[in-house]
């Protein structure tokens, strides 16, 4: 799955890039992004970082924050692993890159805190998990050791983009079902909500069967 | 670039470096936020206080310095005449469906609620989070409830009344009308509703016997040992039961179930 993107920036193969145009770099860039939205989608593919995706989306926005807030990570901590592959000795890459990856964490919470207190009060305990989020880590081993730091920051986009709109989804159709409100404002009567989709047992029903469609669509086209 | 070899004094420097950068960084930004931070947790308890003891209006008060003891933390508003217009007190639950539940709660000088705002929650969005406006509206009709639901959690109840405003906890404690009192808990949050009023009613003792509260026999006087003995039993009967539902956040469908059976 990984294949088409990561062998053509992988540095062994650096030399035939050289030769490449512009244009082409720019392909490859785009194609990461891609990658990380539909093939790679973390939440209904890579089936990563499930625990986020079924506590925080109770309703969209709420799914929506959490995708941002761990895009956000994602994408610094990316660029900075792969801007210190080098540096950082194969024997204790993990303990770096945990480090890396809490300090950013801990920078959003503090920020999300003194200007969004709202947002911040939502996803409170959610935040600091975001170190222990396996997308993240995976992310900076699979990834961003092995690429230069335009190249990470590219997939840090996509794959932030992809587990955002995974969750925002997720978030959408419970907080359709269970509350009958689309972000907040309510279009269905009171009489049709499910409760159930706001409690736990509808978060693993709806996320389900949106990877049994995803993939469904996935194998038709493949 | 050459990879930097793994041998142990290269690990140890790396590290070292890498973890007194990120410190340095995390200290400048904690710099950088703090002041905003202690800002906005300020506006949060000067807009609770406005809430719960002046109904949100404009009028003029002043707000002695708080008083904290045993948890709770008391504000005591005076108008520009120094007339005591009321307490706010902040209060806290431990025992909410997602942990603890952090109120407000304004009381006039008889220990009458003028209003309450939920500070800090954990509970589950559109069931135990409702809270914050539940307890201060009238109940209304009977709700429509789609058949779906009805399986899940039971047939609806009967409309009762879960405003509070202006009761007054020295009169008998608040309690939830499954535990035989007379509020209605939040539609399938049980455990929440307990929760909450057992951090009002915690409030009222806490303010009776730190600050005092005027009674009709004697007003203007501190308030009599009294008030606390003839209710003090409330308080308990608000936390019977049900005590391994109250697990925590993990357990998110235990309290739906546990109040379809309690009304059956």
């Amino acid at each position: 799955m990984l294949v088409p993107a990561v062998q053509v920036l992988n540095p062994l193969t650096m030399h035939h890039q050289e030769t490449k145009s512009n244009s082409e770099y720019k392909m490859n860039y785009l194609k990461t992004i891609i990658n990380g939205i539909f093939k790679e989608n973390p939440t209904f593919v890579l089936l990563l970082g499930m625990c986020p995706t079924l506590a925080t989306t109770t309703s969209a926005i709420n799914g929506m924050g959490m995708g941002v807030a761990t895009m956000f990570v994602l994408i610094c901590s990316n660029a900075f692993i792969s801007l210190l592959k080098d540096l950082i000795p194969d024997g204790i890459r993990i303990p770096c890159y945990i480090v890396v990856i809490a300090s950013f964490v801990t920078v959003l919470q503090m920020v999300m805190q003194a200007y969004v207190p709202d947002l911040y009060n939502t996803l409170g305990i959610f935040i600091p998990l975001i170190v222990v989020n396996c997308i993240i880590l995976g992310r900076a081993e699979a990834f961003a050791a092995k690429n230069n730091v335009l190249a990470s920051i590219c997939d840090g986009i996509g794959i932030g983009i992809g587990f955002t709109l995974a969750l925002t989804l997720v978030g959408f159709i419970r907080e359709l079902l269970g509350n009958g409100a689309v972000f907040g404002h309510r279009i269905l009567p009171e009489s049709m909500d499910m409760l159930v989709f706001v409690l736990a047992p509808g978060a693993f029903i709806t996320l389900g069967l949106l990877i049994a469609i995803f993939n469904s669509f996935k194998n038709r086209k493949a | 670039m050459k990879k930097v070899e793994s041998n142990l004094l290269n690990m140890a420097l790396v590290m070292t470096v890498i973890a007194i950068v990120a410190g340095g960084l995390l200290a400048w930004v904690n710099n950088v936020t703090s002041g905003p931070i202690e800002q906005i947790n300020k506006q949060v308890i000067e807009n609770g206080i406005k809430s719960v003891i002046l109904s949100g209006s404009d009028m003029k008060f002043r707000v002695e310095k708080p008083y904290e003891k045993d948890g709770f933390i008391f504000h005591s508003v005076y108008d520009m005449n120094d007339n005591l217009l009321g307490t706010a007190v902040e209060s806290t639950d431990k025992n909410a469906f997602g942990g603890d539940l952090k109120v407000m709660v304004g009381f006039n000088p008889k220990g009458e609620i003028l209003g309450y705002e939920v500070l800090e929650h954990s509970e589950t969005p559109g069931l135990g989070a409702l809270a914050g406006e539940w307890f201060r509206q009238e109940s209304s009709e009977m709700k429509q409830q789609s058949a779906v639901t009805t399986i899940l959690l039971g047939a609806p109840v009967k409309p009762g009344s879960h405003n509070i405003i202006g009761m007054n906890p020295g009169d008998g404690y608040l309690t939830v009308s499954n535990d035989g009192g007379q509020i209605d808990a939040i539609t399938a949050s049980t455990i929440t509703s307990r929760a909450f009023l057992n951090a009002v009613n915690s409030a009222y003792k806490a303010l009776s016997d730190h600050i005092g509260i005027e009674t009709e026999s004697d007003t203007g006087v501190e308030a009599d040992s009294d008030n606390d003995t003839e209710n003090g039993d409330g308080v308990g009967a608000a936390d019977v039961g049900d005590d391994g539902f109250n697990a925590g956040a993990g357990s998110t469908g235990a309290e739906s179930i546990n109040n379809a059976s309690s009304r059956n």
